[in-house]
């Protein structure tokens, strides 16, 4: 029963969106399918700090798979019961001191280049919010993720959140391509996860907290949203729509939905005021 | 000249052999019997959790078709079909009955029962009874488990994290995800009784001699998992009662957002207390196959292993770190940053001992004499499919990195690298290794063999295209993977996993028939050693009387004593045991030697027994 109601609660917010909003349908035309074994292209603006992070380290990673591999070859076949084994307990203070050092210089060449990257990454771009914040170029979404699907507002003209002019959708994500969008997450029910690997950019949407996450798109384009956290059966078809805009573009339509919701606005719907004022970062 | 009078055999009693069946085979305090009841029952377990597993690569390799044959038994409410209900509970089912079911019975329960008295020169466990409680309590969550998947609504569909408030009533309602939470809680306190009993006996019934760096690096892995368990697994059963609590009796420790109303808890408070039990967890589920690891690599390559007092402080080191690194696991929850910044570092960091223990192993075989024996063929996988799952574990612990690879088949792939497919291979070397200390005899050479080619290329295949689906984008846990524009292309990855997966599936038929016919038909007895090794439980014989040790031994040397040229001269052989001198004589009582500073305590508990 419990199902069955939340899906006609989806189904309703599905239909009000369409009509509200005058969605049109061809934005569900194909996005561009991935081809190959890589990561998906990278249409972000700093994607590529953590493709090549991964990339450089994965090349670590074989060469220390190699050599551990051809050291293994070398005892299973030459060292092999033909070969008189050494006598050795391996614990001279020489033998200790090499074992110590190769350790140590495989720690401070891979780990350490993960670590100074990564420190940088997060201090430059990813958890670099309060300077987001106060960019006066950034889109503000607030999204409330539910089963199984995601709502998405815009604050409209007068920058206040749920009041009339608030553009609502559903599954449906429209921002301007170069300007860096600051989202705010949370979920009404169970933990989600908003992911966008064209974006490289994951965060959880847990009810009871906010949690922000910004990225900046640089290619005009649609690119799907997924959810990466299990949050029921139909997890799976928990996926909205990304659509990157030029910059008139999407002006043109933030002022159209918004004109229409103002129109559709029901001050008595407490439902659909689930927006919640910008939290501070 | 005859041993000398051993005060330590008045401390454990001898017992007598049990006569009845009950007392035999049932309700046994006797640490090798309750070692096989385990090894049963987690092989019964494997075989379950191992057929859900097919069941999912089935999905992910033709979405939405009826699975051939066994469909109609499983599936028969939806035609054979698994529908994306069936499959919530398959995953999730999969990851914990594989976890409490059947890798902690049979690595832990099984090969921590058998091996700790028998290589520490005990009598028994220092707690016999609560040992077999301990058995007993785990198969009553075990009964539990198969009993949540015949009630209403089905079994657990939270993920085997069983996250609320996913996990909550709202989420996932009905007495399955009840039941298998309520298990859980269970098989912990027979974990954490079994842990008790593990770390009271290495500490208070090592034989004479048997000092900390003469124990088996076996049993140093089986000593750190049960201090581990015993510290963290009473962390996840809070973690579950208060679950319970918020099922049971409407309380919200976990509930936050529209379904808590005013009475707001926090879902992020269960994945402290999960991942605070649950990184611990995944190192409870190697350590004991980095012990066997240790031991096999020395036996077989008839070499002492590589800076053992290296290995130990490299074991150590990992436990006492396992639990300060587990927000890796919650980069991706809206955890503060100096927070998320600390656990980085923190996870870069316990890659160092890691790293040590690998290069130990490495430099053990090197220059070593090396018998590619089954058991040292599963070692050698063990250390193979360790090392891939636990290099790829880097992207995972830098926070950037992860945030991309997170909660993907990268993460699937890597996390069966290491816990699953290495303890699998650890664990089935041991069963190979110690089959004829159980049985009394050899499993079949050239079966086990074709058991380990199959598993191995198995799970490599599987895993690592897993991870290489991950890479592309793939998330886990997806009824239909090919949602979305960037898994489309990932139709081919997934069948190619899918074959690797039932390639693995078939090898087990090898085990399956080698493990009945070397139990039950085999009539051909092995000789006593016949690995021609040097620890405690190959110095008495198969099968092993109920107290082990007639007189308990008097050890006199380290457990990887191999090809030491005094020892070949004077004993003709390349391997010293134990219980063996290098000039033939008989070993004496440590006191006796002049160095009674080593032994202080043990001489002050054999005084207190005594007076």
């Amino acid at each position: 029963m419990e199902l069955l109601n939340r899906l006609q609660l989806l189904w309703a917010r599905l239909g009000v969106a369409l009509v509200l909003f005058g969605m049109p349908l061809d934005v569900f035309a194909a996005v561009e399918k991935e081809t190959g074994l890589d990561m998906p292209r990278d249409v972000s603006l700093d994607g590529h700090r953590i493709t090549w992070l991964i990339n450089i380290t994965m090349w670590f990673l074989l060469i220390l798979f190699v050599l551990m591999v051809a050291w293994m070859a070398v005892a299973m076949f030459k060292h092999d019961e033909s070969h008189p084994a050494q006598y050795d307990h391996g614990d001279a203070g020489k033998q200790i001191a090499v074992a110590m050092t190769i350790s140590g210089v495989i720690f401070l060449v891979v780990d350490g280049n993960l670590y100074i990257n990564a420190m940088k990454d997060l201090d430059e771009v990813f958890w670099n919010f309060k300077e987001i914040d106060s960019n006066p170029d950034t889109v503000r979404i607030e999204i409330n993720a539910h089963q199984w699907a995601w709502d998405m507002r815009y604050a409209g003209p007068d920058g206040q959140w749920n009041t009339a002019d608030d553009v609502v959708t559903l599954n449906d994500m429209r921002i301007p391509v170069d300007r860096p969008i600051l989202i705010q997450l949370t979920s009404s029910d169970v933990i989600h996860a908003f992911n966008v690997p064209n974006a490289r950019v994951k965060t959880d949407a847990v009810p009871g907290t906010v949690n922000p996450l910004w990225f900046q798109i640089s290619e005009v384009g649609e690119y799907d949203i997924a959810c990466a956290e299990h949050c029921g059966s139909f997890h799976y078809k928990m996926k909205g729509l990304m659509t990157v805009l030029s910059q008139e573009d999407y002006e043109a339509w933030l002022e159209e939905s918004s004109h229409q919701s103002a129109l559709a606005y029901n001050p008595d719907d407490a439902d659909s005021h689930w927006g919640w004022p910008w939290k501070e970062l | 000249m005859a041993v000398p009078e051993n005060a330590y055999d008045q401390l454990q009693a001898v017992h007598s052999p049990p006569t009845t069946f009950i007392a035999k085979y049932i309700w046994s305090g006797d640490h090798k019997v309750i070692a096989k009841q385990f090894l049963w029952g987690g092989l019964i377990f494997l075989l379950l959790g191992g057929l859900q597993a097919m069941f999912i690569r089935w999905q992910w390799a033709y979405p939405g078709q009826p699975v051939p044959v066994l469909g109609q038994i499983f599936f028969s409410d939806s035609g054979g079909v698994i529908t994306p209900g069936h499959y919530t509970s398959l995953f999730t089912s999969h990851g914990l009955i594989m976890i409490f079911w059947a890798i902690t019975p049979m690595m832990i329960g099984a090969f921590g029962n058998l091996t700790i008295p028998l290589m520490i020169g005990a009598r028994d466990m220092a707690f016999p009874l609560l040992n077999t409680l301990s058995f007993w309590t785990w198969f009553m969550s075990g009964c539990m488990v198969l009993v949540s998947f015949m009630v209403p609504y089905g079994t657990a569909a939270a993920g085997w994290t069983t996250y609320p408030p996913l996990s909550g009533n709202a989420g996932t309602p009905g007495w399955g995800q009840s039941l298998f939470v309520l298990a859980i809680f269970m098989t912990g306190t027979a974990t954490i009784m079994g842990g008790v009993n593990y770390i009271t006996t290495v500490i208070r019934l090592r034989a004479p001699g048997m000092t900390w760096d003469r124990i088996p690096l076996t049993v140093w892995g089986q000593f750190l998992t049960a201090i581990l368990n015993v510290l963290f697994v009473p962390v996840l059963a809070g973690g579950a009662l208060l679950l319970l609590l918020d099922r049971w009796f409407g309380t919200s420790f976990y509930v936050a957002g529209a379904l808590a109303g005013e009475n707001a808890g926090d879902p992020i408070l269960f994945q402290h207390l999960f991942w605070i039990f649950g990184h611990p967890e995944v190192y409870i589920l190697i350590l004991p196959a980095w012990g066997f690891v240790g031991d096999f690599v020395s036996f077989f390559s008839r070499k002492p292993a590589y800076w053992y007092k290296g290995s130990v402080w490299a074991m150590t080191a990992v436990s006492v770190m396992s639990a300060v690194v587990y927000g890796h696991h919650m980069y991706s929850t809206g955890m503060a940053p100096l927070l998320g910044k600390s656990f980085m570092m923190l996870t870069l960091i316990i890659s160092v001992p890691a790293e040590l223990l690998f290069l130990n192993w490495l430099h053990t075989m090197y220059h070593g004499s090396m018998r590619k024996t089954v058991p040292m063929m599963f070692a050698l996988g063990t250390i193979f499919v360790f090392g891939s799952g636990g290099l790829t574990g880097l992207p995972l612990a830098t926070i950037t990195t992860d945030l991309y690879l997170h909660a993907t088949m990268f993460v699937v792939g890597h996390f069966h690298l290491t816990m699953a497919s290495a303890a699998f291979l650890g664990t089935f070397g041991a069963i190979y290794f110690w089959f004829p200390k159980m049985f009394g005899t050899m499993m079949d050479d050239r079966l086990a063999r074709w058991h380990f080619w199959f598993s191995f290329i198995g799970l490599n295949g599987v895993f690592i295209a897993q991870m290489i689906a991950g890479y592309a984008g793939q998330p886990r846990r997806l009824y239909d993977p090919f949602q979305y524009a960037f898994t489309q292309q990932l139709l081919g990855i997934n069948q190619i996993t899918s074959y690797f997966a039932f390639f693995l599936a078939f090898g087990q038929v090898f085990f399956v028939y080698n493990w009945f016919h070397s139990i039950f038909f085999k009539e051909k007895k092995c000789e006593q050693n016949p690995w021609k090794v040097g620890t405690l439980e190959w110095s008495v014989p198969n099968p092993t009387p109920v107290y082990n040790f007639a007189k308990i031994p008097i050890v006199t040397c380290g457990p990887h004593e191999y090809s030491n040229p005094v020892c070949i001269k004077n004993l003709g052989k390349d391997w010293q045991g134990q219980w063996e001198t290098l000039d033939g004589s008989e070993p004496q009582l440590p006191g006796a030697e002049g160095h009674a500073e080593d032994e202080d305590t043990d001489d002050a508990a054999v005084d207190e027994t005594k007076g």
